[in-house]
């Protein structure tokens, strides 16, 4: 039924011959209630090594099923996702995650919290102490590393579970609405944050999101997903530049243009400035 | 500064307001206490009852004194002790094996759930009878009891405790590729660890209910419940709310002692 | 036959695993003779047992009994209890004032007071249902009085911005919120008094279940004892149930409350 509204499979990056992350025609259905609903429908995506790529889309649109699938935590669907050529068939420290919920352990300590992420890596005891010293700083958490999860607010909590999905030096960021639970100010700070982290970390990121204002200010590809089933509606290249201004007017044209495409009409009527 | 006048103005002697409030629950707590021995002396001085029935507070404060030089009471009191912590360990430590068996394996939840719920449903002193044949009236039979009493809540608590850690947590445990051991190490017992504290008290309750029970029912040994037989068998009142007051100060010890430690293993909790 | 039947029956069947070899390897042991009568009877033995007590009308009117008991002493503690709590809850001067007292009486096992009950009320009924009355009596209270302690600050505020009378804010507010807690007050109430029941006729009584498991001990019948424990499980198993179907229909009707 869904056969002639699909979008066909967009392939942006043709660079090099294999992706850092490929995703190919990708479905996903979940069985809820005796009834099965459609997640996700024919989704294809190339990423480039060191890309920043943004998902926007209502929610139920399966964007965060999307970066479970990338992770491995499921692996019951149909096309393939293949990391680097390779079929992805479990998580591993390749993919750091950082969740909308800061999923710290409660237990652990700032400090405790990061170094759990090493546990697998394999590196000397000392080596994964520096490691984490070292990432802590980064987010710029130094003086918090003793301090227990609920003693830090909801801003430095998030930076946490960043510095946890950093510490393994993964080849992929993939971040779930991490900013989605914070209030607007702390938000706006933290996006200049991860701007800065993943530049120097130099990772390929995919972000997902609902906040168009966010994708347009992080990254370099936004992918628009549609709701029910999820597809990709529409691919926007981002090209503003490494020090992005949030009211500038290409800044703000780029955003109406994602919203409209998610069916949100502004008064300034939108330039057509059709990506790709 | 308008507050106090105002507080003030309500009639209540000022300098009564002006304490602690900590301070004013102490002695409005000492109240009622006292108004109860004040009740109790009036009661015996007016002869409501004979003295071997009511014997006034200063007899049993004397019965009290007489106990802790002269008698056999801190012999007791280690008895009953030791009774009970030898129980609480046998019965604790295994209920958390068993438990984070039942919690963490689902091949042994389905193999020994259901046995385990079955068992659960008899009331604790219809063992009594049972243990006392198996191991005796002895000291054998009452370490038993006590074992057998910490048994269940611990198991019970663990057990749900461990089943109950939250599929996010799960799911950060596969995203960080942790194995078996890192799992049950860093999330599931920590995670778990509060459940489980709930268990060991009430373990802890258990065990002094049962040590008591033990030697209410099985064979005469030194300990605080066997005075209460002997208060019983020689009609002596005094020896017995001796013996009742001690098992509620050390019952409050204990509770007070679980709380500290609870705080203790949970520093990190938020509450 | 569907997934989920067929998964059903396979956990059933794993289930079932271990109580069978229990059972085999009971019955082997007593077979063998490898443990005396007094310590372990066959399971055929406990079968008669069972039987034959019910054949006699011994088991019935013990269980009545029994069950009398702990009806009579669980409604006497839960009624005193639920208004003890309530007032402990509601006023603070009454919370300072006994809280103290009543904790350090609550820290006694409720079994210790047995001896004592004995020679102030002697050993018939009264001394029973009395100890069996204050044991559901405490989990009744400190669970009403926390109940409604614990009754969130904003909904309170909602009564007060309604300007609602006392009456009102306490039957519309206070005693709905606190429903969950005082059914957990409830339910250890009940179970306090179950375990205190057994424990009260073990110690001093001529008829009930736990007479005849101390009658069972006294006479080395190992056999009427283990049949005794299995209706107490299953005795037990009823009751609990009974409880959580009451609590499942009182709060529905809180469900369907305005």
């Amino acid at each position: 039924m869904n056969q002639d509204v699909r979008s066909l499979p967009i392939q942006v990056d043709a660079v090099s011959a294999v992706p850092a992350l490929d995703i190919d025609r990708v479905s996903k259905s979940f069985h809820v209630a005796g009834r099965r609903v459609e997640a996700l429908c024919d989704v294809s995506l190339s990423v480039q090594a060191g890309a920043f790529v943004a998902i926007v889309g209502a929610s139920g649109c399966g964007k965060s099923t999307l970066l479970r699938l990338i992770l491995g935590l499921d692996t019951d669907y149909e096309g393939e996702i293949r990391l680097d050529g390779k079929r992805v068939r479990k998580p591993g420290l390749d993919r750091g995650i950082v969740f909308q919920e800061h999923r710290l352990l409660p237990w652990l300590t700032a400090e405790g919290n990061v170094a759990a992420a090493l546990r697998r890596s394999g590196l000397p005891a000392a080596e994964q102490r520096r490691q984490v010293a070292e990432q802590l700083e980064l987010v710029g958490l130094r003086d918090f590393a003793r301090a227990w999860p609920a003693q830090l607010s909801g801003g430095m909590a998030q930076r946490v579970a960043i510095a946890r999905a950093l510490v393994n030096r993964p080849r992929f960021l993939l971040l779930d609405e991490p900013l989605g639970a914070l209030d607007a100010l702390t938000r706006l700070r933290l996006q200049d944050e991860l701007a800065r982290i993943v530049r120097h970390e130099r990772s390929t990121a995919v972000l997902v999101t609902h906040d168009v204002d966010e994708a347009v200010f992080l990254a370099d590809r936004i992918v628009v997903l549609q709701p029910h089933p999820g597809r990709v509606a529409r691919v926007v290249n981002v090209n503003l530049g490494l020090h992005r201004n949030r009211s500038a007017p290409d800044f703000l044209r780029l955003r109406d243009e994602v919203l409209e495409t998610l069916g949100v009409r502004h008064a300034a009527p939108a330039t057509a400035a059709v990506p790709s | 500064m308008s507050g106090i006048t105002n507080v003030q103005s309500r009639g209540r002697p000022a300098a009564w307001q002006r304490l602690p409030p900590a301070l004013r629950s102490g002695v409005l707590g000492v109240v009622t206490p006292l108004a109860l021995l004040g009740l109790w002396q009036a009661a015996c001085a007016a002869h409501v009852a004979p003295p071997h029935i009511l014997p006034s507070p200063a007899a049993v404060a004397e019965r009290f004194q007489m106990e802790l030089t002269g008698g056999t009471f801190w012999l007791d009191l280690s008895a009953s002790l030791s009774r009970m912590l030898e129980g609480f360990v046998l019965g604790s430590v295994s209920g958390l094996a068993f438990g984070l068996l039942l919690g963490l394996s689902q091949l042994g939840e389905r193999l020994c759930g259901p046995v385990f719920l079955a068992y659960r449903q008899v009331a604790l002193f219809a063992w009594v009878p049972l243990l006392s044949m198996w191991f005796g009236g002895g000291e054998a039979g009452k370490v038993a009891f006590v074992a057998l009493s910490s048994f269940a809540p611990t198991v019970v608590n663990t057990w749900r405790a461990t089943r109950a850690i939250p599929a996010p947590l799960r799911e950060l445990a596969a995203v960080l590729t942790f194995g078996r051991l890192d799992y049950i190490r860093l999330i599931a017992l920590p995670g778990a660890l509060p459940g489980i504290v709930i268990g060991l008290r009430s373990a802890l309750i258990y065990a002094w209910l049962a040590t008591v029970g033990a030697e209410l029912f099985l064979d005469i040994a030194p300990g605080i419940g066997g005075r209460l037989n002997e208060g019983r068998d020689k009609f002596e009142v005094d020896l017995m709310l001796v013996a009742l007051a001690v098992l509620a100060v050390i019952g409050l010890a204990f509770s007070q002692l679980a709380a500290f430690g609870e705080r203790r293993l949970l520093r990190w909790s938020p509450r | 036959m569907s997934r989920t039947g067929r998964r059903r029956v396979a956990t059933l069947t794993v289930g079932l695993l271990v109580p069978t070899v229990l059972l085999v390897v009971w019955s082997a042991v007593a077979a063998k003779g490898w443990l005396p009568d007094q310590l372990l009877p066959a399971p055929a033995a406990v079968w008669r047992a069972l039987l034959e007590n019910a054949a006699s009308g011994d088991l019935l009117s013990n269980t009545l009994i029994s069950l009398q008991r702990v009806g009579e002493g669980f409604a006497c503690g839960a009624l005193a209890g639920l208004g003890f709590g309530a007032l402990l809850g509601l006023s603070r001067t009454m919370r300072v004032l006994l809280d103290p007292c009543f904790l350090l009486l609550a820290q006694v096992p409720p079994l210790a007071w047995i001896p004592l009950l004995i020679l102030v009320l002697g050993i018939d009924e009264g001394m029973k249902v009395t100890v069996i009355a204050w044991a559901s009596f405490v989990p009744v209270v400190l669970n009403m009085a926390q109940g409604i302690r614990d009754v969130p600050a904003p909904l309170r505020e909602l009564g007060r911005v309604l300007t609602f009378d006392p009456w009102y804010t306490l039957t519309r507010i206070v005693l709905p919120a606190a429903v969950p807690s005082i059914f957990t007050g409830l339910r250890e109430g009940l179970a306090n008094a179950w375990q205190t029941m057994v424990a009260a006729e073990l110690f001093a009584s001529s008829e009930g279940l736990g007479y005849l498991i101390a009658y069972g001990r006294q006479l080395f019948q190992l056999d009427l004892v283990l049949a005794m424990v299995v209706v107490l499980g299953v005795v037990g198993l009823l009751v609990n149930g009974v409880l959580a179907l009451a609590e499942q229909r009182l709060l529905r009707w809180q469900a369907l409350a305005p």
